[in-house]
């Protein structure tokens, strides 16, 4: 737990700064506390345009805190985020710009239709009226909305409810997206299908960063694993570099792994036990 | 800096969202729709029957004293008055009187009298001269006091004498001008006593051989021309500024909560709050918008009231369409005031049952500076028009009674308006901690100190402030109906005292009526615990309690011929003395108040329910029955949690009460106890009821805090 990122992490994140496209998302030492609780401990993380990077972790390692400090949702206690090169404490409204948020407890409005949602937030992002309706008609199509974009969103399934939260998140084109579980609750056809949909964005060029539970959603889709246990970065690196570290044959095994000697190293340093507890209740919560 | 397009932007959505919710619509709009005019048919349906009532009754007029032939005839000629000779007459007093050992008091000097009346000031002249306290004011008094009589009628020893030898007598009437039926009978005595003036007057001037006429140069005739309708005028002006305050405060309530904390119990905050938008802006659309749903409930409930006073009092004069529009217009900065306040309170809350608590240490005081604008002796002057609310309660009071200074308007228009953008400061102030969107409570106990969590049911405060406006309308109420027959009066007491404000309660304030009436069915344990209990439970409090505190005979005599309703059929008597109680009662102690109390722990919402109960039926001698028969029911609607229960117990119970005496009616006044072998049957079988309802099933869990 001293030394979370040892040797040869730090050396793979070098490689990969040389030549590589420029960092929509840079964070570094971010630190959130609520009260005298500490969900995030520290943690660098940087995206590159065209680059899918997940977030992985157990429940309560901070993952859900950490993306919404990044989105900007929440101030950090300390460290900085800047997002294309907008510093989010200091321009937020610049930096939101860039950002299009979802997480799987993001709720849409039950009385508006996904059309009328879409429309609300266009104006909030200052799109100019063509343009955000054009945009509408683009993203009804590409996520085959037109059956339900004009039924309250109330009454729509959960698939269909968040595919019209997907369509929010993208509605702007923005240059990072960052997915708080996006397929969480889902069945296997929707949650394929905003796989897919995240897979075009990539393609168009965005830098995009997501957390999951599902190991198999991960090694299909991100480009860079990063994993976090009580609120600290504990290994990163591309799925081959997980299970070189590890030894193990696949994901899951690895992120056991890696977790089963975080938990070993914090046992012998007793007092960091009472914090995890504390941290996974906040950050769970908020 | 704040971008007006972002914030006409969340505005308009939150209107078109809120306008989308049916429950808007119907607060908006059919609740006022319904709510005036059946207040006004009530007011006025109530009015008249009431004066029709004592218009049609006699007065009783008590005479001590020995009358003059000739005045004697013309008392006895007066229309619906029924003279009673020393009526209520102590002996002492009796004695006295007839040996002319009392004196007549001395009475105000009449030039004081007019110069009073010149300088406008004609009310200080009984105000400002009172009888000297004396025996024979004592024992009016307390005749009047028994309701004995109406009027005591006092010819002083002198005063017989005097009229037959020509000289000046002197008369003192006695009566109570808090009762309708005293000032009636004062009204009649004041026509008997002029017209026998006239008579005595015409004896003399034909004895004399005086010209007709002689002594009474000038004859007038004064009437009072005014319809009775301008009473129901002024009743709606002291009424209406308090509904219109209220309706208002409620119109911004539930918009101030659902906007906020809603929003955040639905999860759609966040979605918010991730685009690029300042939280200021946020709030202030919140706010616009809560502030619109309130301007706009403001104005359909003043438009309701403008065609409930045109159409169904045609009569009532002296409310110009004018006044509405004012009326409109001096709602408008309460309402900013409301919706700042509440708005202000509202974003600490988590969620919606969170935000009810929140904004109730705010709402209380409001609705009590709202509602005594409605007492009589309050008016608008320079002082009352710097309170807040209740300057612009006073000031609609004064506009539907046709008094208003034009000063006291301008003052109440600034300070209304200087105490709006106070609220609106200290919400800019709060709104200005960006955290709270997000649901923070550490900032809400920092800087307002509120702890209390809710459930879907109210807070204990909530229920006991409730209760306690229930009382209080309850008890002005009884004496408003006090006239009417039995039978009306108790399906008024009942259904417009207790059931109307306890639903008017739950459902504006948007409290779960399932979970805090309990409407659900008991389980059939529970079911029959409950009627065991209710049959039995009569016969213990009979058998073990009334024994020890028997009621006098009297007040056991009266109340039963109360329940018998004056002859009224079975059912009828079954229907007001069982039914409705069981029902109206039960959802009042039981449903609410027990509702409230249950967070403080089942013993505390048992008895305490049962004790409020108990002191309601206002006697003594019924204290303890009621007690009793509270905790039982109290006791089944815990172990069952169903409000079902409660009734059931309560309809058995006051139904065979009332049956036995409709069958038996001598059974009331009888002294004889309820044999012990009768009252432990009655206990054995009450034990068997609450084994039942005991292993009814699980007692009802304390209402659920939100968890964070």
């Amino acid at each position: 737990m001293s030394a979370p990122v040892d040797a040869s992490v730090s050396a793979s994140v070098e490689a990969l700064a040389e030549g590589a496209p420029a960092a929509v998302l840079e964070a570094t030492g971010l630190v959130k506390r609520f009260g005298k609780v500490t969900a995030v401990n520290g943690i660098d993380i940087t995206v590159r345009a065209g680059e899918v990077v997940g977030l992985l972790g157990p429940n309560g390692a901070g993952k859900t805190t950490t993306l919404r400090v990044l989105a900007g949702i929440l101030p950090p206690t300390e460290g900085r985020v800047r997002v294309g090169g907008v510093d989010v404490a200091e321009r937020p409204l610049e930096a939101k710009q860039r950002i299009g948020f979802l997480s799987g407890d993001t709720q849409l409005y039950q009385r508006l239709s996904p059309r009328e949602v879409l429309r609300y937030f266009g104006r909030l992002y200052s799109m100019e009226a063509d343009r955000l309706e054009r945009r509408i008609e683009v993203l009804v199509r590409d996520l085959e909305m037109t059956e339900f974009a004009a039924r309250p969103c109330g009454t729509l399934s959960t698939g269909q409810r968040q595919r019209a939260n997907i369509a929010r998140a993208f509605l702007h084109e923005p240059e990072l997206l960052i997915l708080d579980e996006p397929t969480n609750a889902l069945d296997v056809l929707s949650g394929r299908f905003i796989v897919e949909s995240i897979r075009r964005e990539r393609a168009a060029g965005r830098a995009i960063l997501l957390s999951t539970h599902v190991m198999s959603e991960a090694e299909y889709l991100c480009d860079r694993i990063v994993l976090v246990h009580e609120g600290r970065v504990i290994d990163q690196g591309t799925l081959a570099e997980l299970l070189e570290h590890t030894g193990e044959k696949n994901l899951t095994d690895a992120f056991l792994h890696l977790v089963e000697r975080c938990q070993v190293s914090a046992a012998s340093a007793a007092p960091a036990v009472p914090q995890s507890k504390a941290a996974e209740g906040a950050g769970e919560g908020r | 800096m704040m971008r007006f397009a972002i914030i006409w932007t969340i505005l308009g959505k939150e209107l078109l969202e809120t306008l989308r919710d049916r429950r808007t619509l119907m607060r908006l709009v059919l609740l006022p729709v319904i709510l005036y005019p059946i207040f006004a048919i009530g007011v006025s349906k109530l009015l008249g029957d009431e004066s029709a009532a004592r218009a049609a009754r006699p007065s009783v007029v008590a005479v001590w004293g020995r009358l003059p032939a000739s005045f004697e005839r013309v008392l006895g000629e007066a229309e619906r008055v029924e003279v009673h000779p020393w009526a209520g007459a102590p002996e002492e007093v009796r004695q006295k009187l007839t040996e002319g050992s009392l004196a007549p008091p001395p009475f105000p000097d009449p030039v004081d009298e007019e110069e009073a009346i010149e300088k406008g000031k004609a009310s200080q002249i009984t105000a400002g001269w009172s009888e000297p306290d004396n025996e024979v004011l004592l024992a009016a008094r307390a005749a009047l006091g028994r309701r004995e009589v109406d009027a005591v009628l006092v010819a002083w020893s002198d005063f017989a004498p005097a009229i037959e030898q020509d000289r000046q007598g002197q008369v003192s009437i006695y009566y109570d001008s808090v009762r309708p039926d005293s000032t009636t009978a004062r009204g009649r005595l004041d026509r008997a006593i002029t017209r026998a003036r006239k008579v005595i007057r015409t004896e003399r001037e034909v004895n004399h051989k005086v010209p007709e006429g002689f002594s009474t140069p000038i004859e007038a005739l004064f009437r009072n021309a005014a319809p009775e309708q301008r009473r129901v005028g002024q009743l709606l002006g002291s009424m209406m500024p308090m509904m219109l305050l209220l309706m208002s405060l409620l119109g911004a309530f539930l918009p101030a909560i659902d906007l906020t904390a809603g929003e955040k119990e639905r999860g759609t905050m966040q979605t918010l709050l991730c685009a690029p938008v300042r939280p200021l802006e946020i709030i202030w659309g919140k706010f616009l918008a809560v502030w619109c749903i309130a301007v706009l409930t403001a104005l359909a409930n003043v438009i309701s009231l403008a065609f409930t006073v045109r159409r169904l009092l045609p009569d009532v004069e002296s409310v110009a369409p004018s006044v509405f529009l004012l009326t409109f217009g001096l709602l408008v900065p309460v309402t900013f005031l409301f919706s700042a306040l509440f708005l202000a309170l509202a974003v600490f809350a988590r969620d919606f049952k969170d935000g009810q608590n929140a904004l109730m240490p705010a709402t209380v005081p409001l609705t009590l500076l709202a509602g005594v604008a409605s007492l009589p002796i309050l008016e608008l002057d320079p002082w009352t028009s710097l309170v807040p609310v209740l300057n612009i309660a006073l000031l609609i009071k004064a506009l539907f009674l046709g008094e208003v200074k034009t000063a006291l308007i301008f003052w109440t228009l600034v300070s209304s308006a200087i105490y709006a953008a106070l609220a609106l400061l200290l919400a800019a102030r709060v709104f200005a901690r960006e955290q709270i969107l997000l649901g923070g409570q550490e900032g809400a106990r920092a800087v307002l100190g509120l702890e209390r969590r809710g459930g879907g049911v109210p807070s204990a405060t909530f229920s006991m402030t409730a209760l306690g406006i229930i009382l209080v309308v309850f008890y002005y109420g009884s004496l408003s109906v006090a006239k009417l027959g039995v039978a009306k009066q108790l399906a008024v007491t009942q259904l417009g005292m207790f059931l109307l404000p306890t639903l008017v309660l739950v459902l504006g304030f948007g409290f779960s009526a399932r979970e805090t009436l309990a409407l659900r069915l008991p389980p059939w344990r529970g079911a029959l615990g409950a009627l065991l209990v209710g049959l039995s439970g009569g016969v213990v409090a009979a058998g073990f309690l009334v024994r020890f505190l028997p009621p006098p005979p009297e007040l056991a005599k009266e109340l039963g011929k109360m329940v018998l309703l004056d002859g009224a059929p079975l059912p009828l008597v079954l229907l007001l003395t069982a039914v409705m109680p069981a029902v109206c009662e039960e959802l009042l102690f039981r449903g609410l108040l027990f509702s409230g109390l249950r967070r403080l722990g089942p013993v505390i919402a048992i008895v305490g329910s049962s004790l409020v109960f108990g002191l309601a039926h206002g006697s003594l001698y019924r204290l303890l029955p009621t007690l009793f028969l509270g905790l039982s029911m109290g006791y089944a609607r815990y172990r069952t949690g169903s409000i079902g229960a409660g009734m059931l117990i309560h309809v058995l119970n006051n139904g065979l009460a009332a049956s036995l005496l409709y069958f038996a009616p001598e059974v009331a006044a009888s002294t004889e106890q309820v044999p012990w072998s009768m009252a432990f049957a009655g206990l054995a079988v009450y034990a068997a009821g609450i084994a039942l309802l005991r292993s009814a099933g699980d007692p009802e869990p304390r209402p659920t805090l939100t968890t964070t």
